[in-house]
């Protein structure tokens, strides 16, 4: 054998270090520049992120961005999981029950409100020591308007024979799940320590349903397939299905819209908490969020500069005075439940 | 080589496996012991909770019959396509061995996606069956445990062809002419030999696709919907949508060793048919 043309066993050590500290390259380039790391959430969040925030964000600074797309609930466990070291990523997006258990945690970190030009021009009721709120999500009765001729006009319409087999829901492991029942449960008159109506009323739901949607994602599969034609919604996804092209309309129930917050935080921990804060701020941009209210993002503004438009004005609120009026939902209640919740529905629901 | 040198060249294997299934491993057993998300006194509670109650039970035993059926589907087709393939001639066979691979070459989520056109109300399926006038209405295929079964069989199929047709490729043919030529017709040939000497592959075959039929999360929740419990889901809800980690470590572990049941009941089948052949 030739030994100079031999690949030894030091030859494969070697390469395999180059190949093992080329790997570890990218993160000790990281270390050179700044580089923020900022958590966003799938579907039209991620596209208005991508598509408006990160430009306005980069103007006339030397950092990158990098937008990772996870759930609420996926944040709060890779933070978790983080503790006491670097965090995955320096800005969180959260509903508001995830708030509460991050806040609780030590997970995120006081706002630093004087640091924010933009905070101020916030609305009151979206201004919060922990993180300023950047827009809201309201649920609704999304239809297909091809095959629900009338329109709905109350909860109560799910449960009409004309729609059996038809209905959709989706599992407690999403806002929206939890809000509807939640909502459900006040209007058959029950209370946050008491979810019986609602889950009597789920019961009687059960032979018109469908289909019942283990996430987010397979729920806007469902209304792509046509495979349901009437089931509680938000609005934001409502308008991202309609800009694709897809038959489906969103109403608010004559009792009113329900809806909770969406905010944006900076992680504790995080190594360029600066960065983060001027991200969130950029957020709060009139400017910025009079881009993401247009079609298809239909994003609901926060900033009391932003004057209304487009689809949320006919059926979610007028004025900026109306958003401060939709109803919220206890989650200090809701939260501590959330585990007994998930496993009565499944029980009930269980083909 | 001496077995010394031969340890040596293992131990960058075996440090791997220690660090990245072993030490996880002991990770989640730990957490499955732990009385609470920040930890507290060790406690066998969520295993004596999970086997207590009837419902967890019952989703457990769901899903290893899931698997069982998910399991016989492919073989049941599968065994046939490895057959043709192995038996095909030698131009032939590495197109018909790249369409039986061609599905893993594309992700699980867009194959799980593209059957959800072909099983949903409007579906291709359905365009079929109602053009033919075969029913009247659409038939309910997605969200039905018979969706998930023909989509399991169809993405975890290869799983299930490439041992058989390893195995069968390597039976002597003279074999088959011998039988043939004793007076067995082409099926008793088939039973009493080809059957027999592919065991082993079948058998690998179906611990393959059985761990993946059970364990895939991705098909069983976009194709069964939250209707339809088994265990990943089971196991993803109490984690992220309850937030009840040490619960989930418990009931992740309960999965963990039926399936290594299942799994070593197959195996010692397999051995004892080698031993009778």
């Amino acid at each position: 054998m030739n030994s100079r043309n031999a690949f030894s066993r030091r030859d494969f050590l070697m390469a395999g270090s180059a190949l093992g500290l080329g790997a570890l390259l990218p993160g000790l380039a990281r270390a050179a520049g700044e580089e923020l790391v900022a958590a966003t959430f799938p579907g039209t969040w991620n596209e208005a992120h991508r598509n408006i925030l990160k430009p306005a964000f980069m103007k006339g600074i030397d950092a990158s961005v990098v937008q990772s797309i996870i759930l609420g609930t996926d944040q709060i466990s890779r933070l978790e999981a983080a503790k006491g070291g670097t965090p995955p990523f320096d800005v969180a997006i959260f509903d508001s029950p995830q708030v509460l258990d991050a806040v609780k945690q030590g997970l995120i970190m006081e706002y630093p409100v004087a640091k924010s030009p933009h905070y101020g021009e916030l609305l009151p009721a979206f201004q919060d020591k922990w993180g300023p709120k950047i827009s809201m999500q309201v649920i609704g009765i999304a239809y297909n308007p091809e095959r629900v001729k009338t329109p709905p006009t109350r909860w109560e319409d799910l449960w009409d024979p004309r729609y059996k087999g038809r209905v959709g829901l989706t599992a407690l492991n999403s806002q929206l799940g939890i809000a509807f029942l939640a909502e459900l449960n006040r209007i058959k008159g029950g209370t946050d320590a008491d979810f019986g109506p609602a889950f009597k009323a789920l019961r009687e739901l059960l032979p018109s349903v469908g289909a019942i949607a283990a996430n987010l994602g397979a729920y806007a599969t469902l209304w792509q397939q046509e495979q349901v034609d009437i089931a509680p919604y938000n609005f934001n996804f409502v308008q991202t299905l309609k800009g694709k092209g897809v038959p489906v309309e969103f109403v608010v129930p004559e009792t009113g819209p329900v809806g909770w917050q969406t905010s944006m935080h900076v992680v504790a921990g995080s190594r360029v908490p600066e960065l983060a804060t001027r991200y969130i701020d950029t957020h709060l941009d009139a400017a910025v969020q009079a881009a993401m209210m247009k079609p298809p993002y239909d994003v609901i503004p926060t900033n009391g500069k932003v004057a209304l438009q487009g689809a949320m004005t006919q059926t979610i609120a007028r004025t900026q005075a109306d958003l401060e009026k939709i109803r919220g939902l206890d989650w200090a209640a809701l939260n501590p439940q959330r585990s007994a919740l998930i496993d009565r529905f499944n029980r009930e629901i269980r083909a | 080589m001496s077995t010394a040198s031969t340890t040596r060249l293992t131990l960058p294997l075996t440090a791997l496996f220690a660090v990245c299934f072993v030490a996880p491993l002991c990770v989640l057993v730990a957490l499955s012991l732990a009385a609470g998300p920040d930890g507290g006194v060790a406690t066998i509670g969520h295993y004596a909770a999970f086997v207590g109650d009837r419902f967890n039970a019952s989703i457990l035993f769901d899903t290893l019959w899931l698997g069982v059926k998910a399991t016989l589907v492919c073989l049941l087709f599968g065994f046939p396509v490895a057959w043709i393939c192995a038996r095909a001639h030698v131009r032939w066979q590495s197109v018909l061995i790249f369409l039986v691979v061609l599905p893993i070459l594309t992700s699980v989520v867009v194959r799980t996606f593209s059957w959800i056109v072909i099983l949903g109300r409007h579906g291709l399926l359905n365009q079929i069956v109602l053009g033919l006038g075969l029913a009247d209405e659409p038939l309910r295929l997605l969200y039905s445990e018979a969706g998930v079964i023909i989509v399991l069989a169809q993405v975890q199929m290869p799983l299930m062809v490439l041992p058989i047709l390893t195995v069968l490729s390597r039976i002597d043919s003279n074999l088959f002419d011998a039988s043939q030529a004793l007076g067995a017709g082409q099926w008793r040939t088939l039973w009493r030999v080809a059957v027999p000497l592919s065991m082993p592959g079948i058998i690998a075959g179906c611990i393959l696709t059985y761990a993946a039929s059970i364990t895939a999360f991705v098909t069983q929740t976009l194709i069964g919907g939250a209707r339809l419990i088994y265990m990943p889901l089971f196991i993803y809800q109490q984690a992220v949508g309850a937030n009840n980690w040490p619960f989930a470590a418990a009931i992740s572990v309960i999965f963990m060793v039926a399936v290594l049941v299942v799994v070593a009941v197959l195996n010692g089948f397999g051995r004892r048919f080698e031993k009778h052949v």
